[in-house]
C-alpha cells in the first residue's frame, strides 16, 4: 500500500493507518506522539514498555517494517502505512515464538520490563544474517537492551537455544 | 527434608505473563476518564520559589488542573514509622512550602486529558527562583563530615590501644560516588477514588507500607485506601516507601473526581526518586604477624538530603564479619542538595564491605600474606557483635570452591605478573556476606472445588520469583502440580505481607503460607469428617492430606475437589501467620560468600574489563535454584557497574544533577558482561525457617566491587580507593 | 515535548518547498536526535518536514569508483553495505561502533552528520549553553567537562561531536551534496563541520532550508589498511571517550599514505593532518605512531576534568595505527 501525504498542523489530530501484528490499526494522534506512546495509550499494546524515553535504555524495542527499532524515538505519524511488530505479536497462533519458549526455559529475565524489548530484538537479530552467530557478537547486537536486573548471561543462553531451534525449524520445513 | 518442588528448578510460574506482555506493571494500566499527571521539577536545588505563571498553561490544550504551593490541598504528614510500618521516602508533603532543597524537587504538577498534553504543559510552565547561594554540594566535593549518630556506633574492647601497640597496620580512606537504582520502570502511580475509597496501583515494594502511609496522608481509616502492585519493573529499594509523586496524584485525583496516571520520567526519577548516597569511609586495620586481627576501627560518612534524614549504615559489616577482640564503628551524616537518598540494594552494607574487604587486601600487601589467606584466619564462628554462633555458616566451603573453581592456586602474586598479549590478568577475591532477616507475615490459603489452590499474601514480587517460590511451596505442602496453584500477591487487601526488600521476602512469606495451607487442610478435614461427608466420624488427626487428597489409615482416598464439590462447598480456607521466634536468642543469622574476579587491563589503551567472576554463596536452602542464581548472576552484573561505572555526576557549584538518563549514567551493557560461575551452596537452614532459606537477593552485590578494586590493583599496582574506578584514576601515574 | 506541524515530502524539491528558509522548521527522517532533543525542550521546531520518502535511499558506486550515499541509507544498511565493508572497511567499523542496533537502524547517513553534542549543559534548557542559546555562557567550561573536547575548543564552548561514522567519513575523505532554496551545491566533508569559536551555534555549513541528499566518499587508498579503535567507559551503546580512525598504506615497511581521524576529543570530527605528516615516508613502527600521536594533540587543550582525554587519545592513535599496519600488511600478503 502506498501510504498516503499527511500533513497536520500542531495540535490537530490527525489520522494514521498501520499494521499492528498483522491487524489493520488506525490511530488518532498529534503529531508529537510517539509510537511507543501510541501503541500504549490508543491501542492499549501495553507489552511495550518506556524505560527512558530517549533511545538509551531498549526497552520500547519494536519491529518496524521488520527491523527493531526504538518505538520513543519515531513519531507514530512517521509510521503512515508501516507493519508493527510488538511482543504481542510474537506467539503465533497461541503458540509461543522460539525467543519467548528459550527465555521462559532459560530464565532470562527478572522483573520482566525490559523482557519484551529484549526479545524482540533477539527475534530480529536471529533473522539477521549479517549479525554473526557467535557469542560475542550476540552480545554486542544485544548492548542496545539494557537489562538492570543483570539477566544477560541467561538471555544471551536464550537467544542461542533459540536460534538452534529456528535453525531446526527451517530445516524440517525443507 | 525431602522435597518434591522445593529447591528444585522451576520455570516462573508468572513466566508466560511477563513474556507475551500480559503482565500488568502499574504503568500499564488506563481506566475510563483517567487523567494524566507531570510534575514539574525545580530547576535549581538550593532557594525559594517566587512565581510561577500559571495562567498560559492553563489555557494549553487538555491541560485540566495544575498544582502547586498555592492550591495543594492540604494533607498530613506520614508519620513514617518503620514499627508502624507507615514509613514513606520523603517525610515533606509536596509543595509544602517554596523552598526549593534539592533540583528535581517538584514546584508543580500538570494534569491533563493526555500525556502529550502534560508533558507540553509541564515544559511550558516558567517558574521564577530565588537561588540561594551556598548549595551544599555531594559529601565527596567537600570536606564537612556532618553531625555524628550516636546511635549508629558500635564498640567492642579498646581498638585504640591495640591499634597503637599492634605491629602490622593500615589506615585508609574509601569513597563511593551516590548511584542511581536505574531500575526499568520509572516510579509510576495510578490513582482513583470511588466514593469515599482510594485505590492506588504503584510500582511498590510493599503495598502495605504505602497503604498505611496513605491512610496517614489523607487521614482515612485504613480500610477506605486500597494499593494495588501486580508487577514491579524493579526497584532495588528506591520502591520500598512512598516517594511525593504518588501523593501528589492521589491528591490531584481526589480534587478533579477522575483517575489521575502519573509515570515519572527517567531524568525525573534519577533527580527525585531514590539514590544510594555517597560514602567517605576510613578503615584502620591491624594484625599481629601471622595476620590475626588486632584492631578494626571504621569511621563513615553518608550524605542525605534537607528534607529527610536517610542513613545507610555502612560500617556494621565490620563489626561481625571477622573475628576480632577489638573493633569500633562510627558514623556521621551530612545534609547536601541533592534528592533523598534510600536503601539501594544491600544498602549500607555493600559499600560498608567494599571498604573492608579492600583494606582487608591492603592489610594482606602489607603482611605479605595472600589475601584469602588472610580471610581464612580471621573467620568468624560465632557472631562477634551478639556471642552467638552463626546458625549455618558454610564461607570456609565457599572459599575452598570458589577458589578452586577459579584457579587461584595458580596467581602469581606480583604486581602486573601476568601478561597475556596486551593484556595483564589481574586476580583478586572478596568476602560477601548479608544480615538474614525476617519479619511476621499473614497469608490465606484456598482449597477449591474446582481443583486449584490459591495463596494470597500482601506481599509482592519485584522479580525475584515471589509468585513462583509462594506457587512451589503450596505444590510442595498439598502435592497440588504448579499449574493448579494460583498465586496473589501485590494487594494491600490481602493478608498482610513483607516489603520485597533486605533479603526478606522468601523467608517471611513462605512459614506464613506453609501455615495457611495447614490450616486449610485442617479446615478441610473438618468438613470430610463432618455428617454425611466421605469421612463421617472419622478423627481429623487421623488423616493424611497427600497428593491432593485426603486419606485414612484405611487407605481410602479422596481428592479435595471431590470432598468440596460432595460437600457442595466452593471451597475452603485456611488463615496462617508466622513471625520469628525465639531462635533468634539463640542464632545468629547472617549469608557468607566469596567472589573471586579476574579484570584484564590493555595498558597501551588504558583498557579495563571484568573477564571472569567465579562465586560460591550461601543461602542456605535455594527455594528455586533457577531463580536464585539469577538474583546472584544479576547482582554481579550490577557489582561491575558499582566497580567502574556507577557515578550521579552532581555539578559541585549549584548541587544539579547533570547525568540525569541512562545515556550518561552508565551501567553494565550486555557486552560488559563477564564469563560468571556462580554456585550456590545447598546447606539448608532450618534454625531459621522450615523451609531452610535466607534470602538471595542483596548478598550478590556485596564483595564484587571490592573484588574488582583488589583485582585492578593485582593487574596495575594502582590502588583505587574512589568507587568507580574509571579511565582516568586508572591513568593517573 | 511540545506540538509542531508535521508535513510529509515525496521528492527533494516539494522538500525544500516545504521547508523553506525557516529556521523553525526541520527535517526529520532517523529523528534519534531530533526526538531526542524535543523530548527534552532543547529543540523547539514548530514544523517538521518528514523526509523518509525522498528517492534518497541508495548506496552506488559511480564511474570514478566513489562511493554514493543517498542521505536516508540508515548507519545498519550503510555499514553492511557489501561496497562498504569490501572497499571502506574503516566507515563499517565506525557505524558499528557507534549506538545501538535499533539506533543504527533508525539513524540516517545525512541524520549521523547532523548529529548534536552530548553535551549536558546543551542537553538541559535550564543551564547556560553558547551553542543552544547564543551568548547565554557556557556552564560546561567550569562545570562537569569530562565528556568534553580538547581539540578545537573555544572560549565559548567545548562540547564534543559525538559521531563516529564522521570520524571515518574525515579520514576517507568525501563531499556532501546539498540542496536548498537556492539551488544545489556540494561541500568537502571536512569543510562542513565549523568550529566552535565565538559562534558555537553555528555547528555546519548549512544555509537555512538546505538538505544533505548524498554523502559521496573518495575513492579508497590502494592497498590501506584500516583501524576503527573506540575508548569508552563500557564496552557497547556509549559514546567515545577517545576513539581513531586509521588507514595507513605501507611500500616496503615505510608509510606511504595515513589518514588518522579522531572522536571523541575534538568539537567537530577530526582529521589530524598534522599526524599525517609525521607518518608519512616513515617506517611503520611504533616510535613513528608516538611521534604522530604527538603530533596530533600538541594543540589539546584540557579542562578540570578532561585532561585524560589528551594521553587516552594519544592511545588509541597509536593502537590503531598498529592495527591499521596490521591489517595492511595482511592484505597485501598473498592469499
Amino acid at each position: 500500500m502506498e501510504p498516503s501525504e499527511t500533513s497536520a498542523q500542531a495540535d490537530e489530530t490527525v489520522t494514521v493507518n498501520l499494521f499492528v501484528n498483522g491487524e489493520p490499526r488506525q490511530l488518532q494522534v498529534t503529531s508529537n506522539v510517539v509510537l511507543l506512546d501510541a501503541l500504549r495509550d490508543e491501542l492499549h499494546l501495553t507489552g511495550t514498555k518506556k524505560g527512558c524515553d530517549h533511545g538509551q535504555c531498549g526497552a520500547c524495542t519494536v519491529h518496524v517494517e521488520g527491523k527493531a527499532i526504538n518505538s520513543c524515538l519515531r513519531l507514530a505519524v512517521m509510521c503512515e502505512g508501516q507493519h508493527i511488530t510488538t511482543v504481542e505479536g510474537l506467539a503465533r497462533n497461541g503458540e509461543l515464538h522460539p525467543v519467548q519458549r528459550a527465555f521462559l526455559d532459560h530464565d532470562a529475565y527478572q522483573c520482566g520490563y525490559c523482557t519484551p524489548g529484549q526479545m524482540m530484538s533477539a527475534a530480529a537479530l536471529l533473522e539477521d544474517d549479517r549479525i554473526a552467530a557467535d557469542d560475542a557478537s550476540v552480545r554486542e547486537a544485544m548492548s542496545g537492551n539494557i537489562c538492570r536486573c543483570g539477566a544477560y548471561k541467561n538471555i544471551l543462553e536464550a537467544v542461542q537455544d533459540a536460534r538452534q531451534v529456528m535453525v531446526s525449524g527451517t530445516e524440517g520445513r525443507s | 527434608m525431602d522435597t518434591q518442588v522445593i529447591g528444585h528448578r522451576t520455570p516462573r510460574v508468572d513466566g508466560e505473563n511477563k513474556l507475551t506482555g500480559r503482565a500488568d506493571y502499574t504503568t500499564d494500566w488506563y481506566v475510563d476518564n483517567m487523567l494524566h499527571g507531570y510534575p514539574v521539577p525545580a530547576s535549581i536545588s538550593h532557594g525559594t520559589l517566587e512565581a510561577l505563571d500559571i495562567e498560559p498553561v492553563l489555557a494549553m490544550p487538555g491541560v485540566v488542573a495544575v498544582y502547586h504551593h498555592g492550591n495543594f490541598p492540604k494533607l498530613y504528614r506520614s508519620p513514617s514509622s518503620q514499627a508502624h510500618q507507615d514509613q514513606v521516602s520523603e517525610v515533606r508533603l509536596p509543595f509544602e512550602d517554596e523552598r526549593i532543597h534539592y533540583d528535581g524537587q517538584y514546584v508543580a504538577m500538570v494534569v491533563a486529558e493526555r500525556y502529550e498534553q502534560a508533558r507540553a504543559a509541564a515544559h511550558a510552565l516558567q517558574a521564577r527562583y530565588h537561588q540561594d547561594s551556598g548549595a551544599r554540594p555531594g559529601l565527596l566535593e567537600t570536606r564537612e563530615d556532618g553531625r555524628p549518630l550516636e546511635s549508629e556506633g558500635g564498640l567492642r574492647g579498646d581498638p585504640d590501644s591495640a591499634y597503637e601497640r599492634a605491629p602490622v597496620k593500615i589506615d585508609h580512606v574509601y569513597a563511593i560516588a551516590p548511584e542511581s537504582h536505574m531500575q526499568m520502570e520509572m516510579h509510576a502511580t495510578l490513582a482513583q477514588w470511588r466514593d469515599d475509597r482510594l485505590i492506588v496501583h504503584e510500582s511498590t515494594q510493599g503495598v502495605v507500607y504505602q497503604h498505611k502511609a496513605m491512610a496517614r496522608i489523607f487521614d482515612m481509616p485504613e480500610e477506605k485506601v486500597e494499593v494495588i502492585s501486580h508487577y514491579i519493573g524493579s526497584g532495588f529499594g528506591n520502591k520500598l516507601f512512598m516517594w511525593p509523586h504518588a501523593v501528589a496524584t492521589a491528591a490531584a485525583a481526589r480534587e478533579l473526581g477522575r483517575p489521575v496516571k502519573t509515570v515519572l520520567s527517567r531524568q525525573q526519577d534519577m533527580a527525585s526518586g531514590g539514590n544510594r548516597p555517597a560514602s567517605r569511609q576510613r578503615l584502620r586495620l591491624a594484625a599481629d604477624e601471622q595476620g590475626r586481627l588486632l584492631s578494626m576501627r571504621h569511621d563513615s560518612t553518608t550524605e542525605t538530603s534537607f528534607v529527610h534524614p536517610y542513613v545507610d549504615s555502612v560500617g556494621t559489616p565490620t563489626l561481625n564479619l571477622y573475628a576480632c577482640d577489638n573493633a569500633a564503628i562510627s558514623h556521621h551524616l551530612l545534609e547536601v542538595n541533592h534528592g533523598t537518598p534510600c536503601p539501594m540494594r544491600a544498602p549500607g552494607e555493600v559499600s560498608g564491605i567494599y571498604a573492608l574487604e579492600c583494606a582487608m587486601d591492603e592489610l594482606a600487601i602489607a603482611l605479605d600474606m595472600d589475601p584469602l589467606e588472610l580471610r581464612r584466619r580471621n573467620y568468624s564462628y560465632e557472631d562477634p557483635t551478639k556471642g552467638l554462633p552463626w546458625s549455618s555458616k558454610h564461607l570456609d566451603t565457599c572459599y575452598d570452591s570458589a577458589a578452586r573453581r577459579f584457579g587461584w592456586e595458580r596467581r602469581d602474586p606480583r604486581v602486573g605478573s601476568m601478561r597475556e598479549g596486551d593484556e595483564i590478568l589481574g586476580w583478586g577475591m572478596a568476602t560477601s556476606s548479608w544480615t538474614a532477616g525476617r519479619q511476621p507475615c499473614m497469608a490465606r490459603v484456598e482449597l477449591r472445588a474446582d481443583g486449584t489452590v490459591m495463596a494470597a499474601c500482601g506481599t509482592q514480587d519485584i522479580g525475584t520469583g515471589t509468585y513462583t517460590v509462594v506457587a512451589q511451596t503450596v505444590a510442595e505442602l498439598t502435592g497440588v502440580p504448579l499449574d493448579r496453584v494460583e498465586v496473589r500477591l501485590g494487594e494491600s487487601s490481602l493478608p498482610a505481607g513483607p516489603l520485597s526488600g533486605g533479603s526478606m521476602a522468601t523467608a517471611t512469606t513462605l512459614p506464613a503460607v506453609a501455615a495457611a495451607v495447614r490450616a486449610a487442610i485442617d479446615e478441610l478435614k473438618e468438613v470430610a469428617t463432618d455428617e454425611d461427608a466421605p469421612f463421617t466420624g472419622a478423627d481429623p488427626d487421623g488423616l493424611a492430606f497427600r497428593d491432593g487428597a485426603l486419606a485414612d489409615e484405611q487407605g481410602k482416598r479422596v481428592a479435595f475437589d471431590d470432598l468440596l464439590s460432595g460437600q457442595k462447598l466452593g471451597s475452603v480456607s485456611g488463615d496462617g501467620q508466622a513471625a520469628p521466634g525465639d531462635e533468634q536468642n539463640q542464632y545468629s543469622f547472617r549469608s557468607f560468600g566469596a567472589h573471586f574476579v579476574e579484570v584484564r587491563w590493555d595498558p597501551g589503551i588504558s583498557r579495563l574489563c571484568v573477564s571472569r567472576v567465579v562465586s560460591s554463596i550461601d543461602i542456605g536452602r535455594a527455594v528455586n535454584p533457577v531463580t536464585a542464581r539469577n538474583q546472584v548472576e544479576g547482582a554481579i552484573v550490577m557489582g561491575i557497574g558499582m566497580g567502574l561505572f556507577e557515578k550521579l555526576d552532581y555539578d559541585p557549584r549549584d548541587a544539579r544533577l547533570i547525568n540525569n538518563n541512562y545515556s550518561d549514567y552508565i551501567v553494565t551493557s550486555h557486552a560488559d558482561m563477564p564469563e560468571i560461575d556462580v554456585e550456590l551452596l545447598d546447606n539448608p537452614d532450618y534454625a531459621f525457617n522450615e523451609f531452610g532459606a535466607r534470602g538471595v537477593g542483596e548478598i550478590g552485590l556485596t564483595g564484587i566491587a571490592p573484588a574488582i578494586a583488589n583485582a585492578i590493583y593485582h593487574a596495575t599496582g594502582k590502588r583505587i580507593r574512589d568507587l568507580p574506578i574509571t579511565i582516568e584514576k586508572l591513568m593517573e601515574p | 515535548m511540545r506540538t509542531f506541524a508535521y508535513r510529509t515530502a515525496d521528492d527533494v524539491t516539494q522538500a525544500v518547498t516545504t521547508h523553506g528558509a525557516d529556521d523553525q522548521v526541520a527535517y526529520v527522517a532517523g529523528g534519534t536526535t531530533l526526538l531526542d532533543l524535543v523530548k527534552l525542550d532543547v529543540m523547539r521546531p514548530t514544523q517538521l518536514v518528514d523526509i523518509n520518502r525522498l528517492p534518497l535511499g541508495e548506496v552506488e558506486t559511480l564511474d570514478d569508483g566513489r562511493l554514493r550515499i543517498g542521505a536516508t541509507v540508515t548507519n545498519t544498511e550503510l555499514a553492511h553495505h557489501p561496497e562498504v565493508k569490501a572497499r571502506y572497511p574503516l566507515l563499517s567499523q565506525a557505524l558499528l561502533a557507534g549506538a545501538s542496533t535499533q539506533l543504527r537502524n533508525m539513524a540516517t547517513t545525512a541524520g549521523n552528520i547532523m548529529q548534536r553534542t552530548r553535551c549536558p549543559y546543551y542537553r538541559d534548557a535550564s543551564a547556560a549553553c553558547n551553542r543552544r542559546e547564543p551568548g547565554s555562557g557556557c556552564d560546561a567550561m567550569h562545570g562537569i567537562n569530562r565528556m568534553h573536547a580538547v581539540l578545537g575548543v573555544s572560549d565559548q564552548c567545548i562540547a564534543t561531536h559525538p559521531s563516529d561514522m564522521c570520524i571515518a567519513m574525515a579520514a576517507i575523505g568525501a563531499t556532501l551534496t546539498l540542496e536548498g532554496p537556492d539551488g544545489k551545491r556540494e561541500i568537502a566533508f571536512n569543510d562542513f563541520h565549523r568550529l566552535p569559536g565565538d559562534q558555537p551555534e553555528k555547528e555546519h555549513e548549512l544555509r537555512p532550508g538546505e538538505l544533505i541528499t548524498y554523502i559521496t566518499l573518495d575513492t579508497p587508498i590502494e592497498g590501506a589498511g584500516a583501524y576503527y579503535l573506540k575508548l569508552r567507559d563500557r564496552a557497547s551503546y556509549e559514546f567515545a571517550l577517545a576513539s581513531a580512525g586509521a588507514l595507513v598504506s605501507i611500500q616496503d615497511g615505510v608509510i606511504h599514505e595515513a589518514r588518522l581521524a579522531l572522536g571523541g576529543v575534538a568539537t567537530k570530527p577530526w582529521r589530524s593532518h598534522e599526524a599525517e605528516q609525521a607518518l608519512h615516508n616513515q617506517p611503520a613502527a611504533v616510535s613513528t605512531f608516538e611521534m604522530a600521536a604527538e603530533a596530533a594533540m600538541q594543540d589539546a587543550v584540557p579542562h578540570e576534568h578532561n585532561a585524560f582525554k589528551i594521553p587516552l587519545a594519544r592511545q588509541a592513535i597509536v593502537r590503531a595505527l598498529r592495527e591499521a599496519c596490521k591489517d595492511a600488511e595482511n592484505a597485501n600478503e598473498p592469499r
